[in-house]
């Protein structure tokens, strides 16, 4: 199987006979974070995609460049490392994926997790609730008894709190879009008024 | 901005006879129901491969479109405007960001299609080989460049591979700014003084035969792919998004008091059609292998700038090494 420092390419199970090589000497390439932003507060954090860096300050502010530029107002951000995060099977056809587990739950409190749903295909993954259990797999059992789903369930993912890096709730300022950026926006720029006028002095 | 006339890969007539058919049945038909590809469902090696391709190379145009502009920026007539290019060019390179990172949902890193972007393997928009002589050859192309690629990447957003769909939502919405700030720069110019005028007629003069080029060969010379289209891989073709484009600007460029260097150019109002004069297919592929009057330079800048950066990357990968003052 081809090995990459990009545990997304790693979980595609791709055969060697695929694509170019992997791996090569000089490889240089950042692990990948995951990003997720919260759009208002008390709103669940959601998937918004991923960032290469050398740690998760790193990850942090280029998820900040990335994905909270102009026009999407967000109030919280928060990374975790790719290879942190703890992939469920993915279900289909209504079929929700934590009838698809086994075991029980043990009880032990050990660890922290937080747990993403992804509810709909073609969406991204939203928060749902945190868990105490002993591992990843007790976490999904214990997600299974204590998170409430409306909503079919087609792939969890798992991290330990300790793994996530966010920003801190009395940092909210660097959120504020300053007034003098306007030129940032469609919205500044009017060409109508200056068309019409051309078009007059035209005819 | 910037995806527009991708290259795809000649079907090999085999392409599908190793894939299992019923595996391929399912998904064709989660296809046809309208819902999304995502990475851990299974795909045709076909599939993935052409979207690899689409993806890098819609991510190489960015980076490399932001090349002729981004030298304006220092020379751009204003503070204004140099304020409205920069925050522009720094889109560009960050809608690059996410369709790479699209890209390597499908199996290929970052590093490779950087590489592969360098020695040449890998295309970008063919528009970019030619350069920004002016200030209003910018304007030409934050306003008209982009918006050909707007019609593409509209089309391409209603496609079904989930990641690609995302990134495309989110670059889509910050190309309104950029369609309006480059109308603005064009409309200042060809409305202001005789000079200005000319600048702005000679600009569109030069960009006119690329810009037919942008949307890649005509239907009936390139290489078409039904399968491209029924797998939702290629929305629309090619000379469906040249259609729209002229349908959607060519009024707005008239209107402003400029011509088209194309006597041939015309709406047939009875077929609804656009009629022109058949863009030179050759000279597209010319450029497009190397001979462009641009293609080195894009690409040595490229090269120069991954050399260069190539210690920050090497420090960041050392975390722990702490600077030490020399001794002597």
């Amino acid at each position: 199987m081809l090995e990459s420092l990009d545990p997304r390419v790693n979980r595609l199970g791709l055969p060697d006979s695929f694509g170019s090589p992997f791996g090569s000497s000089s490889l240089d390439q950042f692990e990948t974070y995951e990003a997720f932003v919260m759009t208002k507060p008390g709103k669940p954090f959601e998937h918004v995609g991923i960032v290469h860096a050398p740690n998760e300050e790193m990850a942090w502010l280029f998820s900040k460049e990335q994905y909270t530029r102009r026009g999407m107002i967000y109030c919280a951000l928060c990374v975790i490392k790719t290879e942190n995060v703890k992939v469920s099977a993915v279900t289909d056809n209504d079929l929700d994926v934590y009838t698809t587990i086994e075991g029980e739950y043990s009880g032990q409190e050990k660890d922290s997790f937080e747990v993403f749903h992804l509810i709909k295909r073609g969406k991204q993954h939203k928060h749902s609730g945190s868990v105490m259990a002993a591992d990843f797999e007790d976490a999904m059992r214990s997600a299974n008894q204590s998170i409430e789903r409306p909503k079919t369930v087609y792939n969890v993912w798992i991290a330990k709190t300790e793994d996530i890096f966010s920003s801190d709730e009395e940092d909210a300022d660097i959120w504020d879009t300053l007034k003098e950026k306007k030129y940032r926006d469609a919205i500044d720029y009017k060409a109508a008024d200056k068309i019409k006028a051309f078009k007059e002095e035209q005819a | 901005m910037y995806g527009g006339g991708n290259t795809f890969e000649a079907m090999k007539a085999t392409a599908l006879v190793d894939e299992d058919p019923i595996k391929l049945a399912e998904f064709e038909a989660r296809i046809e129901r309208g819902e999304k590809i995502e990475p851990s469902d299974w795909m045709p090696q076909l599939y993935r491969k052409q979207l690899i391709r689409m993806i890098e190379q819609h991510a190489h145009s960015e980076i490399i479109g932001a090349l002729p502009e981004g030298t304006w920026i220092t020379r751009a007539p204003g503070f204004k405007r140099k304020l409205a290019l920069m925050a522009k060019v720094q889109d560009e390179v960050g809608h690059a960001q996410l369709l790479y990172g699209a890209a390597e949902t499908l199996g290929k890193s970052r590093e490779d299609m950087i590489q592969d972007l360098i020695n040449g393997k890998s295309k970008y928009s063919n528009i970019f080989n030619y350069p920004a002589f002016t200030w209003a050859d910018s304007c030409f192309i934050s306003w008209l460049v982009d918006a050909g690629a707007i019609v593409n990447q509209v089309a391409n957003s209603k496609g079904s591979y989930g990641p690609y769909c995302r990134a495309l939502e989110r670059i889509c919405a910050e190309e309104s700014f950029h369609l309006k700030y480059g109308h603005h720069c064009v409309i200042h110019l060809a409305t202001g003084t005789k000079k200005q005028r000319e600048m702005m007629q000679a600009a569109v003069n030069r960009w006119w035969a690329p810009m037919m080029h942008f949307f890649g060969p005509s239907d009936k010379i390139s290489v078409h792919s039904e399968i491209l289209m029924k797998w939702k891989v290629k929305m629309a073709s090619n000379d469906e998004c040249r259609q729209q484009f002229l349908d959607m600007y060519v009024p707005k460029i008239w209107e402003l008091g400029l011509t088209i260097p194309d006597d041939k150019l015309m709406k047939n109002e009875a077929t609804g059609q656009w009629e022109y004069t058949e863009p030179d297919w050759d000279e597209f592929k010319r450029v497009i292998n190397g001979d462009g009057p641009c293609n080195k330079e894009r690409l040595a800048v490229r090269r120069k700038a991954e050399e260069r950066g190539r210690w920050v990357r090497e420090a960041l990968l050392a975390p722990k090494a702490k600077y030490v003052t020399p001794l002597a």
